[in-house]
């Protein structure tokens, strides 16, 4: 009996031995969070078990983290994460321009959508950049009218307070810091800073904050920006009134009428974010939850599912020429469908229904010659009836609770307008440039009306839970990036990094033509060969191109095993967890 | 008679050493002023360029996408090498017209008698596959040739330069050109 015993309570032991060193061994911690890998593109996901950050500037995500682990919750972290990114990649973000948030509340399950894009001011009309009956780039992109009504803070402070738990100044305490005591620049930041030298010579001059005694930073220059940390501190104590009616406000129309633009105190003192229902689409087993007009990239993004969904892709294979080329033409159609179709909802009817219906899927996929570029990319056909009024750096956050946020922002083309208001150290937004040249498009630039973006921050869901929380910078390359990223983990069974690492590819079209494939160089010399032989003309980008965004992803494991983070190298995305 | 000997002598090594070291400032070529600075690639160093012969005081003009057609009363071109994507973009061509732009350009620089000076200034992220090809065709036509460091870290720069006898200064980054630049036009 005593001998039976002994024995049982010896194999209870061994029992939990092996249970410890199973747990010890399948958990995620002891293989995953090994140390940065020396080539910055090695796909490597970073673990976190109760939370965590991913973004584009380690800087920025540790600012979050570092509110996930005060107490904050997701929706306090994103904007700690946001503000910080203002800070620390401010050529791609910030107050000075506009964006999208979409939030998942765990408790409630529910998804909602803050729409904080920028909106033309009052003055706005469709042939305002017509020069001698052409549309001219400079005004568009490098002048005072290329600026539209920032919505960035007034977003942020909308959902901090509405779902935050903290205040302004409590998020905004590390982007103080990041701004005053300044850090080492990046090959990416001296690369863009050097890109865009002339318009900040042009729009902000020698002494501009962003260039070092009036030349471009190197890799390794310590970047600081006092005047950018006063400017928050000063928001942090008089709140966003001090952006939007203060003098910061009288600070941004000076900058902006100086140099031509038209922006006013009003339009300013106006400016409201919404709230919006997001938009949903499925995939195989997956439903997905992505931001309504004027964001586009969640729309696309279901539409091109839903048409990817029709052909055996796993079959052709992972970038091979079959898949390049299906991919490229479905794109094709896209956008065709978006210049026709895709404006400000609040103004034009959008048949959103009709496009993200499986069968307008299948019809695409159906229209698609498997041997041929196809040279002729016909926008849909739809009832009027059917038409109805639903409705660039990405972070993403998930906290403790399981809430979450998949925010995508930006100042539109890096450094945005270049034009920096007097002594405030942040950068104006050029996102006037996304409204359409053509004065009969929905989409063309009219009074108070907010431009069509190609961003598209999505939450994945499986069984009601989420999965994957996924979002880009990259403009029109955003949606069919995204799909791409998610095709690779759902269909080519990637894990997370390796899906954003993975070689990309674009194609758009205009008026119906399509424009040539952008390919990675890492794609292979015969996929290329190939293409080329089914009629498509390629343009060769570099081997990881920011030209194709700059994807963050968080991937929720399954039975409650934590979660990885996914961080793009092709610009300095960075994730962090506990 | 030993002592005059020697004087001459010494006189001589001084001679033969100021001929042959090779950072004797004599040994880089004089350019002369107005300069037209122009791209070779599109890169946004060209920008870059112009301010430094702003702040060198040099009668300058620029014209990022010049022809021979711009080279008038022009007694310097200073070519800005470096490719860039974005760049061509924004100046509405592709690689094959700016090659033949930049082919022509030197062309008529031969033609002409307008000496080259050559500036890569984006240092080592200005390099890669477009870029080398561009820096291949055009330095062995150079006069001179100011480079920052990172952008020569393989030697390609040095080997070009070795090859044409081409002198060749190297600065540690791009604000560091401004010295050479004045001292070439001095």
């Amino acid at each position: 009996m005593l001998n039976k015993f002994k024995y049982s309570n010896f194999s209870a032991f061994l029992l939990v031995l092996l249970s410890l060193w199973l747990i010890y061994s399948c958990s995620p911690t002891a293989k995953d969070n090994k140390a940065l890998p020396s080539d910055k593109h090695q796909p490597h996901n970073v673990y976190g078990q109760t939370g965590m950050v991913v973004a584009a500037h380690p800087l920025a995500a540790k600012a979050g983290l570092d509110m996930l682990q005060n107490g904050g919750n997701a929706v306090d972290a994103a904007v700690a994460t946001a503000f910080a990114l203002n800070a620390a990649e401010p050529f791609a973000s910030g107050i000075g321009g506009g964006g999208f948030m979409v939030i998942y509340l765990a408790k409630e399950k529910k998804v909602t959508v803050i729409n904080f894009r920028e909106k033309a001011p009052s003055g706005a009309f469709p042939e305002m950049f017509k020069i001698g009956g052409e549309s001219s780039v400079e005004l568009r992109r490098e002048h005072g009218l290329s600026v539209a009504v920032p919505g960035a803070l007034a977003g942020w402070n909308y959902a901090l307070n509405k779902y935050g738990t903290k205040n302004l100044n409590d998020v905004i305490k590390k982007a103080v810091d990041i701004a005053e005591q300044g850090f080492e620049l990046s090959d990416t930041f001296s690369k863009i800073n050097k890109d865009e030298y002339e318009k900040l010579l042009k729009n902000s001059g020698e002494e501009s904050n962003y260039l070092n005694d009036g030349f471009p930073y190197e890799p390794g220059d310590v970047f600081r920006n006092p005047e950018l940390a006063n400017t928050f501190k000063s928001i942090a104590s008089n709140g966003i009134e001090e952006f939007y009616q203060g003098d910061i406000a009288k600070k941004i129309v000076k900058a902006i009428q100086d140099l031509g633009g038209i922006l006013s105190f009003e339009d300013l003192s106006s400016f409201q974010p919404i709230e919006q229902e997001p938009i949903k689409g499925t995939y195989e087993d997956y439903t997905l939850y992505s931001i309504a007009p004027p964001g586009s990239g969640g729309l696309h993004i279901i539409q091109l599912l839903n048409i990817i969904e029709n052909w055996p892709v796993q079959k052709w294979g992972f970038n091979s020429a079959a898949y390049i080329h299906h991919l490229s033409e479905a794109f094709r159609f896209v956008f065709a469908d978006r210049a026709r179709y895709l404006g400000d909802p609040e103004f034009v009817s959008i048949p959103v229904s009709p496009l993200l219906s499986k069968k307008y899927g299948a019809r695409i996929a159906q229209q698609i010659n498997p041997n041929r570029s196809l040279h002729n990319y016909p926008y849909g056909e739809f009832d009027e009836k059917d038409n109805d009024k639903e409705s660039t750096t990405h972070l993403c956050v998930r906290d403790k609770e399981g809430n979450i946020v998949s925010l995508t922002q930006s100042i539109n083309h890096f450094f945005g307008s270049g034009i920096i208001p007097q002594g405030t150290g942040f950068l104006l937004n050029n996102h006037m440039d996304d409204f359409s040249r053509d004065p009969e498009s929905a989409n063309a630039p009219r009074l108070n009306r907010r431009p069509v973006s190609s961003m598209g921050p999505l939450i994945v869901f499986k069984d009601n839970e989420p999965v994957l929380v996924l979002g880009s910078p990259g403009g029109t390359r955003i949606f069919p990036s995204l799909t791409q990223i998610i095709i690779n983990i759902f269909n080519f069974k990637m894990n997370l990094d390796e899906a954003i690492e993975a070689p990309r590819f674009f194609s758009y079209s205009v008026s119906g033509e399509p424009r040539n494939i952008y390919l990675e160089s890492r794609i292979s010399f015969e996929v290329r060969q190939t293409l080329e032989s089914m009629g498509h003309t390629l343009t060769i980008r570099e081997d990881y191109d920011n030209y194709f965004g700059g994807a963050q992803g968080l991937m929720i494991l399954p039975r409650k095993r934590g979660m990885h983070g996914g961080a793009d190298s092709r610009r300095d995305g960075y994730g962090a967890g506990y | 008679m030993k002592k005059t000997h020697f004087s001459i002598f010494m006189l001589f090594l001084a001679f033969i050493l100021l001929i042959t070291d090779p950072l004797s400032p004599k040994e880089f070529p004089q350019f002369k002023q107005p300069v037209l600075i122009t791209s070779a690639g599109q890169s946004a160093e060209v920008q870059l360029a112009s301010v430094l012969a702003k702040r060198a005081g040099l009668n300058y003009s620029l014209s990022k996408t010049a022809t021979s057609r711009d080279l008038a009363d022009v007694k310097t071109i200073a070519l800005v090498i470096g490719t860039s994507l974005k760049g061509l973009g924004a100046a509405g061509l592709d690689m094959s017209q700016e090659n033949e732009r930049v082919s022509s350009l030197i062309k008529a620089t031969q033609q002409f008698n307008i000496p080259i000076l050559c500036l890569h200034l984006g240092g080592e992220q200005r390099r890669g596959t477009l870029s080398d090809q561009m820096i291949k065709t055009v330095l062995p036509f150079a006069q001179h040739v100011i480079v920052v460091k990172s952008g020569n870290k393989d030697g390609l720069f040095t080997e070009i330069c070795n090859t044409h006898s081409i002198p060749l200064i190297e600065v540690e980054r791009a604000a560091d050109a401004l010295e050479p630049l004045k001292n070439a036009f001095l």
